[in-house]
């Protein structure tokens, strides 16, 4: 065998062993959402096919599963949403008016988001309840937007500044005013970018965790992965079943969007990090 | 032109105003608040009393804490060679010419895009003692006789969360190697190709040492965010058994929980600083503070 077939082989065996490795827990999640009992494997009984676990975390309102999900993506929507109008704003600011101080920003940037979230947490609590914020959206849109606008500033700063200046420059004699510059001239030629700090900033806030968990009791701003992880049988006994259709509901609008918006996902993550 | 000058700065401050005031308000403060906070005795229910170090005294006698902060390193230490190895091999996948190029980046992708408390969840159970995967496939290959308890020892347990955990955040560290890779200029290649150089001496002469700089930077992240680890332990492992898996964020949240936010703070605070000279460390190995943006 030449070099050149060893190598092709390698190169399946490595592809094969990666998408297995990266994607079977998903099936194991999928496998037991749609059986009849979470323990089947080691019972030697036979799969047997059903939703009823699908019914019962989207119809059962005691469980508050679609509270979670519809919290979740009205949270994550606003967040990202503000993300992007904030940030995008502060990074014309930085690559295109001369103001004093422009690196300092981006570097203070850089070093907010180091901070661990559990520094925060403890203070946001007694804040937020001094304001009779518990289980408010804004009491988790505020923070998850500061949370993730140092990330959505690398990133569009760096589609930013790629943007030749003579564009802006043309719309400036032109007699445009700034904002009308920013938003006519850069952000649709930015869009790429801007489309990778939306998708991130909503994955973000989506996922986030520590914070939501915190600062919701119950299911009047509870998140979905708050949910899923205190997701509580009525009889003692954990109902893998449902937790796992929650999963597979939850999952899916993720996956959905990771397969559709790869390459967005993948430039605005190299984008920050790389730069950084 | 001062005219314009003045212009630009009313504009900037009007531009930059949002970003400032909400990082202000939702991460400064906190962290100075938990910064002063640290050295209160501040308990639910109790007078707030300045007490200066004695937190920070208190946490070195404290077992609990001790046994989180080696727990915490330990994982790091594990963990992260293991992703950034791993996501090295993932990266040089993606970066090779196949077809179906694009879902295989997507397929990656999605551990890291789908949230860690799911995650959590979905191992929890290939782990369950009785009926999880992983001791069905143990016990049918024959790898073991008996059922692994997995989250019921101190030892099966770390190796529980450090596999989930290498599996959540091996592809984030792909991600970023795949674009160092991208970044080597294929007439080097290409050059060490016609020199009839074998395949690792090409990875170790040319590949790596240009990669370094992106290595450090995949470490860093790495390195910063297992140190914060919290959500995935949280429900996989509960930070169990008897507080072999609770880690340092892990420990601060309790005494949260609990109503203590002077010790809970000062705990916070110690993550801190390991992170910050840990960073430091990063950015003195690698040198890449050089300024450009």
């Amino acid at each position: 065998m030449s070099e050149n077939t060893v190598r092709n082989w390698l190169v399946l065996a490595g592809i094969v062993f990666c998408l297995a490795f990266c994607l079977f827990p998903f099936i194991y999640m999928l496998v037991i959402s749609l059986s009849t009992r979470a323990d089947f494997l080691s019972q030697r009984a036979s799969f047997k096919f059903t939703l009823d676990n699908f019914n019962a975390v989207l119809t059962d309102g005691s469980l508050h599963f679609p509270d979670y999900l519809r919290n979740s993506f009205l949270i994550s929507l606003a967040s990202a949403f503000f993300c992007v109008v904030i940030a995008s704003l502060a990074a014309y600011a930085i690559t295109r008016l001369q103001f004093p101080g422009r690196m300092s920003l981006l570097f203070f940037a850089l070093a907010v988001s180091m901070f661990p979230q559990i520094g925060l947490v403890g203070y946001l609590f007694k804040f937020m309840t001094r304001l009779g914020w518990i289980n408010t959206y804004q009491a988790l849109v505020l923070p998850y937007t500061a949370w993730i606008l140092p990330l959505s500033l690398w990133i569009l700063v760096s589609y930013f500044s790629q943007i030749p200046r003579e564009l802006d420059k043309a719309a400036l004699v032109d007699g445009c005013t700034y904002r009308q510059i920013l938003c006519k001239v850069i952000l649709p030629v930015a869009a790429p970018g801007v489309l990778s700090v939306f998708l991130l900033s909503f994955i973000f806030a989506f996922n986030e965790f520590m914070f939501a968990l915190m600062l919701t009791t119950d299911y009047r701003a509870r998140t979905v992965p708050v949910g899923i992880a205190l997701f509580q049988g009525l009889h003692g006994q954990t109902p893998w079943g449902n937790i796992m259709a929650a999963s597979v509901v939850t999952t899916l609008p993720i996956v959905i969007l990771t397969l559709v918006f790869q390459r967005h996902i993948m430039a605005g993550l190299t984008r920050g990090a790389v730069k950084g | 032109m001062s005219d314009i000058t003045d212009k630009e700065i009313k504009a900037a401050c009007v531009f930059i105003s949002p970003l400032i005031v909400l990082i202000f308000l939702f991460i400064l403060v906190p962290v100075l608040g938990t910064l002063l906070n640290s050295m209160f005795q501040d308990v639910a229910f109790l007078d707030k009393q300045f007490v200066f170090l004695r937190n920070f005294r208190q946490l070195f006698a404290d077992s609990g804490f001790r046994q989180a902060l080696k727990f915490t390193l330990l994982f790091v230490l594990v963990s992260v060679p293991i992703e950034i190895v791993l996501g090295m091999a993932f990266a040089m996948l993606m970066n090779t010419h196949i077809p179906l190029r694009g879902l295989l980046r997507a397929c990656v992708l999605i551990p890291w895009a789908i949230p860690a408390a799911v995650s959590g969840r979905i191992w929890e159970l290939i782990y369950n003692y009785s009926y999880g995967l992983a001791n069905f496939i143990f016990t049918e290959l024959g790898i073991t006789t008996e059922p692994v308890n997995w989250l019921g020892t101190s030892l099966g347990a770390f190796i529980a969360v450090v596999i989930a955990d290498v599996w959540k955040t091996t592809p984030f560290a792909a991600i970023i190697l795949l674009a160092g890779l991208q970044a080597i200029p294929v007439e080097l290649l290409n050059q060490a190709r016609v020199d009839r150089a074998n395949f690792l001496q090409v990875f170790y002469k040319v590949v790596l040492p240009l990669m370094k700089p992106i290595i450090i930077v995949a470490l860093l992240f790495r390195t910063i965010d297992g140190l914060r680890v919290f959500d995935l332990i949280y429900v996989l492992s509960g930070g169990g058994p008897g507080g072999a898996t609770t880690s340092i964020s892990h420990y601060a949240y309790k005494y949260f929980l609990g109503g203590d936010f002077g010790y809970g703070s000062a705990v916070s605070v110690i993550l801190f600083m390991i992170a910050f000279l840990l960073s430091v460390f990063y950015v003195k190995a690698g040198r890449f503070m050089t300024g450009q943006v």
